[in-house]
């Protein structure tokens, strides 16, 4: 996914990285946040990164030229791989519980724990989503009175 | 058999994938992506631990992310098409306004 050179390779192989990460929520007992991830991330966030990448028609000139792409992923990988290996290291020493197949995270449990536990911060969440859409007005709407 | 472990070290494994991809590319729609990525090991993280504890406090979290994420993406997107019509550029070195010393006009 982070080495294709056209923007839209590598957002359809994102969708499919999400689906199926929507499908491990769904293993794991999530059923109300596999909808949420499947309607939002693949469905809206997905959908609207798609829509600008073809509107805004990019054409081969417009890429940065990486020479040095493969070097640099290789370079880093090798950075990060010790604290991955240290981190998967002290995971491993744990001890789990197989997986046991129940429905514990559906909408209602779900809801009911949103709201009796976690009210102040949904209330933020909502606050933050109004600054998110005031903020892209002003953006859009600064851009044509430059001029 | 798998267990949550296995969970685990699958959201670590992404979440050094986005890294590697945040850090060695230059096209910003790349570097979104990996943000994007990095927030989604996150989110199976907490929802495996989620699953550990038998605690909803970790789904209700992961929402909370989603939320974020989304918010994030409208104000993200809305800058790279700003960007774009200035520069016709998607180069991340490109925009380095903030560098320069003194500016030419």
């Amino acid at each position: 996914m982070i080495y294709f050179r056209q923007p839209i390779n590598s957002a359809l192989s994102f969708i499919v990285t999400l689906l199926s990460v929507a499908g491990l929520f769904a293993l794991l007992g999530g059923s109300f946040l596999f909808l949420v991830q499947i309607i939002i991330y693949a469905g809206a966030v997905l959908a609207l990164l798609l829509f600008i990448i073809m509107f805004l028609n990019i054409k081969e000139e417009n890429l940065p030229d990486e020479p040095y792409k493969t070097r640099w992923i290789l370079l880093m990988s090798l950075l990060i791989s010790p604290f991955a290996a240290y981190l998967i290291l002290a995971v491993s020493r744990m001890e789990f519980q197989p997986l046991h197949l129940q429905d514990f995270g559906s909408i209602k449990a779900v809801g009911l724990h949103l709201y009796s536990h976690w009210v102040v911060a949904f209330e933020m969440i909502s606050i933050l989503l109004l600054i998110a859409l005031i903020g892209v007005v002003i953006l859009a709407k600064k851009e044509k009175g430059r001029d | 058999m798998i267990d949550t472990g296995h969970f685990f070290i699958l959201g670590i494994l992404l979440f050094s994938i986005g890294i590697v991809g945040m850090v060695s590319r230059r096209n910003i729609f790349m570097m979104y992506m990996s943000i994007e990525l990095m927030l989604n090991a996150v989110n199976l993280i907490l929802v495996a631990l989620s699953h550990h504890h038998e605690n909803l406090d970790g789904q209700v979290m992961a929402i909370m992310i989603i939320a974020i994420a989304a918010a994030e993406a409208s104000i993200f997107l809305a800058l790279f098409v700003m960007l774009f019509k200035n520069a016709r550029t998607l180069d991340a070195n490109f925009f380095d306004l903030l560098k320069q010393e003194k500016h030419n006009d």
